[in-house]
């Protein structure tokens, strides 16, 4: 039993009207296991925790936790806990009535529900703010409260639906690092909804990428980055730039019916390609790397740690980071150069 | 695990079981409204319903029967049809001036400075929170002879000798007006509040003279409003019989009074049904032609 | 008073500049006079019932020559005007129960869920609000003018009455609660879903409070409706159930008297105490938050 799963969604779908939401999903979530649904806006991503949490039934499929099946049970009969996106703190209740609440619909007994409350509070360092309104609170206090309301009655997993997405950044990135210290000290169970690719990689054990109401990819943070399934993953996933060739007889032709000077050291077979290139891997004026293309500079953007060069080759356009400023104005050919194996194709 | 099919009948029967809740939880929740409903409205009008076919003979309240009189006997009463025209002139008079002054009263509440806009709000509400009985007496003490009205004209020296305004229609309008103007104020000034004040000055700045712009850009965005508060001091002037019977002369009779009269006065209980079905088919008229009336600009509009 | 003119003329620039000061100073005039008119006409039932209510004379006739508070303890001496008040009041509170608990509940099934009939039912709760008080008395005295429960006759009964009125009081509520419901924000209602709150508790503990300025207002309505009207209690009342609103209607068919104008004082305090235990709860809960 040890080893259970704390979720299990088994070939879980869900449409609406005629579109479908969440198309043949299947999770398992081991115990203390922290995974993200990592997706664009409409990926069913949203749709398939609200299925766990119970506002929404699946059309098919299983949803067991802790092994048991509960897809059939309302929300108030799950022993899920949801941190919502805008908090959804109980108005007209203090903060530690709001924390209180899952405790007394749980039956806790009275002389229990204050201390759990306390240290609730004290885990998400709110302590001393038990008698405050909501409305005195400020986003990033109100989503510890939500934090806590959630965490108080020691759920079988924990959902998180975009809980930072209303914070701004510098808050965004402290919530982000108190909720991994609170994972690792804890070690609750987790499903966290997130658009932001880099709160997933920061918090996630696994990531699963959705498109579409499905799942393109489920895998450790490095693997889902590294070694993406596909070229929705690795396209979603950092950023990229596209070359898009027909290679003829093993050398590249042209892009869209225009010539371009691209050398490829090992190109893939014949045929139309989308070739993909890190920006930070693309290197300037290395005519002497293995894969090189020549390009026009058309503008430059500083983005702090690194320079940002826009550039124009054919009808492609790429950009490359480089770490320091170069002599290259707008209009210079300039030498780009990459290393094999940091390059992709998808045809 | 190892539950196999008892796995997958278990939750359906609690879904069927969830299902059916979900479908009678409304039903249950809007139980003692509809009963209310049913009961004491949709019981009662059918009930009169009936009654208006009903005989009355001698002095008995009714007598069982099924016979057109009562219906008949409306077109050729000359007092029915006294009353008819009586009830609408009343009604279309009082409502067009309740619109004209809730909607002058309305604009000014919209357009004064925000600090003076709860003590107006506050100021139309009173005819709300006041009894119509009230009403009527405050204003039964003003307009006869020994009334506020004679006293204050005279002793400014305006007149010389008593006047009374009491037992006129137009006491009868001013109380009917009275009665009505709260819910006019209270329509035109939330669509007032929808519209952007920006607009009035825009069209200043195009060179428009203030009634200019009244006229081009106040009114047809108000349009819908001011059929929707038309429509209700109608319905409210319609129904409204105490104030008119009570300050108004003694030939003004409505619908409404002739209503009381056949009921408590001459236990005619059918006839005072068959105005009741008459009239209350006139409101329900009332509203649906406005309804049409309102929707179709909007298709227009939209 | 009329430190700005009805509208504004900001840009004279297309009209001779001296017709539009004149235009100007119209309007403000113009705007002044009504502005005063209807603090008037609004204003003077008020204040001639009030005056009079402190008239020490027997015949109403201005002006007043004696203040006094004779009229005030010849109402409360009067058995017949106190149990009118009584009646009044018990069946105020009796449709406030009744229309606030049925609309509220109706309101929320609206804003909760879908079901069949949706527009039919909305209709058959609305009409009553629009019909006229006679149709709605006649009707239900004639559909319960001599059916007797359990003995009792219903005719002439408080709860009748009560009934009667709650087909305007009830469709009031019904409609503001509907409005008060959908401003209340569903995650939070799904939040406490969520923690574990069933239906029946989330509805109490975290709907219920959310809308609780909408519940006593719309309460508040229904009292003032239910205490203020008298063509339906008319015609359900008898002489030991009749509300202060009749007695006064009937009495002002024989004689006014300033013992009217105390009534209609004393009514209409009934209705301003109400509201301001109202403003006070309101202003307390405001400091809350």
């Amino acid at each position: 039993m040890a080893d259970m799963n704390a979720l299990e969604l088994d070939s879980v779908r869900r449409a609406y009207g005629g579109v479908v939401a969440v198309d043949n999903v299947s999770i398992d979530v081991k115990r203390g296991e922290f995974v993200t649904l990592l997706g664009p806006s409409g990926s069913g991503k949203t749709s398939t925790l609200r299925l766990i949490g119970g506002f929404e039934r699946p059309d098919a499929g299983a949803i067991r936790i802790n092994g048991i099946r509960i897809d059939h049970l309302p929300a108030y009969q799950r022993d899920t806990t949801t941190i919502f996106q805008s908090g959804a703190l109980f108005p007209h209740k203090t903060v530690a009535e709001n924390v209180a609440y899952g405790l007394r619909m749980r039956g806790v007994a009275k002389a229990d529900i204050a201390p759990r409350v306390k240290q609730a509070l004290e885990v998400v360092r709110l302590s001393g703010y038990e008698q405050r309104y909501p409305a005195q609170l400020s986003g990033g206090q109100k989503q510890r409260v939500a934090l806590a309301r959630a965490m108080v009655v020691r759920p079988a997993i924990l959902l998180f639906d975009e809980p930072l997405s209303a914070l701004d950044l510098s808050l965004r990135l402290q919530l982000r690092a108190e909720i991994k210290r609170l994972h690792e000290e804890i070690g609750f169970s987790a499903i966290y909804v997130t658009h932001d690719q880099g709160e997933a990689m920061a918090m996630s054990s696994r990531i699963a990428v959705m498109r579409g109401g499905r799942i393109e990819q489920i895998d450790r943070p490095e693997k889902v980055f590294g070694e993406p399934a596909n070229e929705f993953v690795y396209t979603f996933i950092g950023e990229s730039c596209c070359l898009k060739a027909r290679i003829v007889a093993g050398g590249a032709a042209d892009s869209d019916g225009e010539p371009i000077d691209l050398r490829l050291s090992n190109p893939p077979g014949d045929g139309a390609w989308r070739l993909y290139i890190r920006p930070s891997r693309m290197h300037l004026g290395r005519a002497d790397m293995p894969n090189g293309l020549k390009a026009r500079l058309d503008f430059t953007e500083f983005l702090g740690d690194v320079h940002r060069y826009h550039f124009k080759a054919a009808k492609l356009e790429l950009f490359v980071d480089h770490p320091g400023a170069v002599a290259h104005r707008p209009g210079d050919l300039v030498d780009i150069g990459w290393q094999t194996a940091d390059m992709i194709a998808y045809q | 695990m190892s539950i196999g099919t008892s796995e997958m009948s278990a939750p359906d029967a609690a879904r069927r079981k969830a299902g059916l809740r979900a479908r009678l939880a409304p039903w249950l929740l809007m139980a003692p409204a509809l009963l209310i409903a049913v009961a004491f409205f949709g019981l009662p009008i059918a009930f009169m319903a009936r009654m208006s076919f009903n005989e009355h003979i001698d002095q008995r309240f009714y007598v069982p029967g099924f016979t057109f009189d009562n219906y008949a006997a409306m077109l050729t009463d000359q007092t029915f049809r006294g009353a008819l025209f009586t009830t609408m002139r009343l009604a279309l008079i009082s409502s067009v001036v309740t619109v004209v002054i809730g909607y002058a009263f309305a604009m000014l509440v919209w357009l004064k400075p925000k600090r003076w806009r709860l003590a107006f709000i506050a100021l139309a509400l009173c005819p709300l929170l006041i009894s119509e009985i009230s009403i009527i007496f405050g204003w039964w003490m003003f307009f006869p002879k020994n009334g506020l009205l004679s006293y204050a004209l005279v002793s400014s020296g305006l007149i010389t000798d008593k006047i009374s305004l009491m037992y006129t229609e137009f006491a009868a309008f001013v109380g009917l007006t009275y009665v009505t103007l709260p819910f006019c104020f209270f329509i035109l000034l939330s669509i007032f509040d929808g519209i952007d004040k920006k607009v009035l000055e825009a069209s200043a700045d195009l060179g428009s003279a203030p009634l200019r712009t009244f006229y081009e850009v106040l009114l047809p965005l108000t349009k819908g409003g001011i059929a929707a508060a038309f429509a209700q001091s109608f319905i409210w002037a319609v129904g409204t019989y105490a104030t008119p019977s009570a300050l108004g002369p003694d030939t003004l009779w409505t619908i409404g009074y002739l209503i009381q009269e056949q009921m408590l006065g001459k236990h005619n209980w059918p006839r005072a049904a068959a105005f009741s079905i008459v009239l209350t088919i006139g409101v329900a008229l009332v509203m649906v032609i406005v309804r049409a009336l309102t929707s179709k600009r909007t298709a227009l509009n939209g | 008073m009329a430190e700005t003119s009805i509208l504004p003329t900001r840009n004279a620039a297309a009209i001779p500049a001296l017709r539009a000061r004149k235009d100007t100073i119209f309007l403000r005039i113009l705007t002044f006079a009504f502005t005063v008119s209807i603090i008037a006409y609004i204003a003077i039932p008020m204040l001639v019932t009030l005056a009079m209510s402190f008239n020490d004379a027997s015949a109403i006739r201005f002006p007043i020559k004696v203040w006094s508070l004779k009229w005030y303890g010849d109402f409360f001496a009067s058995p017949q005007w106190v149990d009118a008040l009584t009646s009044s009041i018990i069946i105020a509170l009796g449709t406030t129960v009744i229309s606030t608990v049925s609309g509220v509940l109706a309101a929320w099934a609206f804003e909760r869920f879908t079901f069949v009939f949706k527009p039919l039912v909305y209709l058959l709760i609305m009409l009553p609000l629009f019909m006229p008080g006679v149709v709605l008395g006649l009707g239900v005295a004639m559909a319960f003018g001599d059916v007797s429960l359990l003995g009792i006759n219903i005719y002439g009964s408080r709860a009748l009455v009560m009934l009667a009125h709650s087909l305007w009081a009830m469709p009031l509520v019904f409609m503001l609660m509907e409005a008060t419901f959908r401003t209340v924000d569903h995650r939070v209602v799904e939040a406490s879903y969520d923690l574990g709150g069933r239906p029946l508790r989330t509805f109490l503990e975290i709907v219920l409070p959310s809308v609780s300025t909408g519940i006593i207002s719309s309460a508040l309505f229904a009292f003032v409706i239910s205490l203020n009207e008298f063509v339906m209690a008319l015609f359900l009342t008898t002489r030991d159930t009749q509300t202060l609103p009749v007695l006064m209607w009937l009495s002002l068919r024989s004689a006014g008297t300033p013992r009217l104008a105390v009534a209609s004082v004393i009514l209409a305090a009934a209705v301003f105490v109400s509201l301001s235990l109202i403003m006070v709860w309101y202003i307390r809960q405001l400091r809350k938050n």
